[in-house]
């Protein structure tokens, strides 16, 4: 089979097709020529050629028409007009439906050459943008998968031999190993949870999130993100105070995800936070927003950080060491809440805390909400 | 609580099956363990077990939920409790769009992530065991 180049050249005048197919043989691409609109399109059907010449002034159909038709056949198929008159205006017209380039007529072997050859990159181009895109999309779409059984899969079946050990060996252990065997576990914990966030920024497609959009309460995900971030809280102390006026509107949203933005909110509010301290968060409505305000009194966050904060791979450079962040949550909860309309932002202050400030449309109508 | 009872792992990693029998064992549970879907549902239908431990994700994907759906179907199964065992909650969502993270594949059951701690293993199949025991008792 064949595979070099092909290239459609349709144009009434036999003098033009003669010296194009003389142009191009024996180079590198293949040329079939057709003298006029009709058989033209039938060539573009059964040939699907890379690149086509197309006359603009021809009888019968015409070579805007073609130019119109080929783009509804396949719009990555490159066209060039050929204008007989040197009016420029034709060609810009031409271009505007679509075509690549213009070819003056009359013209020398090496400007149509050159033009083919532009003409022909252009496809390869075009085709090779297609199949990245298509394979960008299958990596993200598989990604999902891949990530949750390959990486995954060894951190689980540690993790609970580990959790085993810890149980087996209770009383046996001295403080030492004992300690060491929490940082274990502590450290196997931050890895699980470090391959879950980069599988969520990776694989949340956020326009295919607002197809599935639905009323949503924001109490009751407040509620579940506090309730998932409770147990790190416990472990140090942290009380977390809520504070939220029961008769929010509901907003228009995907429950699971606007969670998932409010547990690394809060969770990160936890995380920066002092053994013993407190942890604020409230959810009030202003201005046909609903604002969930979330505060603590911990570490802050020094002023060249902010800028960075809700970059994904941002840790912070300046102070002490970031206490186990991977930058890549509040990352995340950006794009949730950006894709529901809505916008966060921070204020901090060194060493007196950070408050951050969610800010989501409320829904005007009242429907029953979607739990949580 | 009366005589021993008896549960069933379907899970296709070895490693990770040994660190959930250890504890159920412990626990003074009989735990039978099949490593694929197919020995699973072999053994499910030649033996009375009191609460399958399932897996989601095994062999070429969700195959976990094929089992689950099965179970639903089957009129001597579909009473028995399952706790699903899986290594990744968004994944459910993903094979669910739209509904709950907790989705019902079997009128009772119950889901916990992998990996999980001893005391919530033991709380969650004692509950389920309890609430099927309730249940006969009703029945009856």
């Amino acid at each position: 089979m064949d595979d070099r180049p092909k290239i459609l050249i349709i144009d009434d005048e036999e003098v033009v097709l003669d010296s194009c197919a003389q142009i191009v043989e024996g180079s590198h691409y293949q040329a079939v020529t057709a003298s006029d609109g009709t058989l033209g399109l039938k060539l573009v059907q059964e040939l699907q050629p890379d690149l086509i010449f197309v006359d603009l002034k021809m009888p019968g159909v015409s070579g805007f028409e073609v130019l119109e038709k080929v783009n509804e056949i396949d719009p990555t198929i490159v066209t060039v007009v050929i204008t007989g008159y040197a009016t420029v205006s034709s060609a810009v017209e031409a271009m505007k439906k679509g075509a690549y380039d213009f070819l003056p007529k009359p013209f020398t072997p090496d400007e149509f050459r050159l033009i083919t050859r532009r003409g022909l990159e252009k496809r390869r181009l075009e085709l090779e943008t297609i199949a990245l895109r298509r394979e960008k999309e299958m990596l993200r779409e598989h990604f999902a998968a891949i990530v949750s059984h390959e990486l995954r899969a060894p951190l689980n079946a540690v993790q609970q031999n580990l959790f085993v050990f810890d149980q087996e060996l209770s009383g046996k252990l001295t403080e030492d190993q004992k300690a060491r065997l929490e940082r274990i576990k502590s450290r196997i914990d931050d890895l699980l949870k470090l391959v879950r966030s980069w599988l969520r920024v990776v694989s949340v497609d956020m326009g295919k999130l607002k197809e599935g959009f639905a009323p949503v309460s924001v109490i009751a995900s407040i509620s579940k993100a506090i309730e998932s971030v409770e147990p790190y809280a416990v472990r140090k102390d942290i009380e977390i105070v809520i504070s939220i006026n029961d008769r929010l509107r509901p907003i228009e949203g995907d429950s699971v995800t606007l969670t998932e933005a409010l547990v690394n909110i809060i969770g990160n509010a936890v995380k920066y936070s002092y053994e013993g301290s407190k942890v604020l968060v409230r959810a009030e409505e202003k201005a046909d927003h609903i604002l969930i305000t979330v505060s603590d009194t911990g570490a802050g966050i020094p002023r060249e950080d902010l800028p960075h904060l809700f970059e994904g791979f941002y840790r912070g450079k300046s102070g002490q060491a970031v206490e186990e962040g991977h930058g890549l949550g509040l990352a995340l909860s950006r794009r949730i809440i950006e894709a529901h309309n809505g916008t966060i932002s921070v204020e901090s202050e060194l060493g007196a805390g950070s408050t951050f400030v969610v800010s989501l449309p409320a829904l005007r109508a009242q429907p029953t909400p979607q739990g949580g | 609580m009366g005589q021993q009872k008896r549960l069933l792992m379907i899970d296709d990693d070895p490693d990770f099956v040994s660190g959930i029998k250890a504890i159920l064992d412990a626990a003074n549970f009989e735990v039978d363990v099949a490593y694929n879907p197919k020995d699973g549902l072999q053994a499910l239908q030649t033996k009375r077990y009191d609460l399958l431990l399932l897996d989601i994700m095994m062999g070429r994907g969700a195959e976990g939920i094929m089992i689950a759906r099965k179970l639903r179907k089957d009129p001597k199964l579909r009473e028995m409790p399952v706790l699903i065992i899986t290594g990744i909650r968004e994944q459910i969502a993903f094979l669910f769009p739209g509904e709950p993270i907790h989705p019902r594949f079997v009128p009772v059951d119950e889901l916990v992530e992998k990996p999980v701690e001893p005391k919530m293993l033991l709380e969650k199949v004692n509950r389920l065991l309890q609430a099927a025991e309730a249940r006969k008792a009703r029945a009856n």
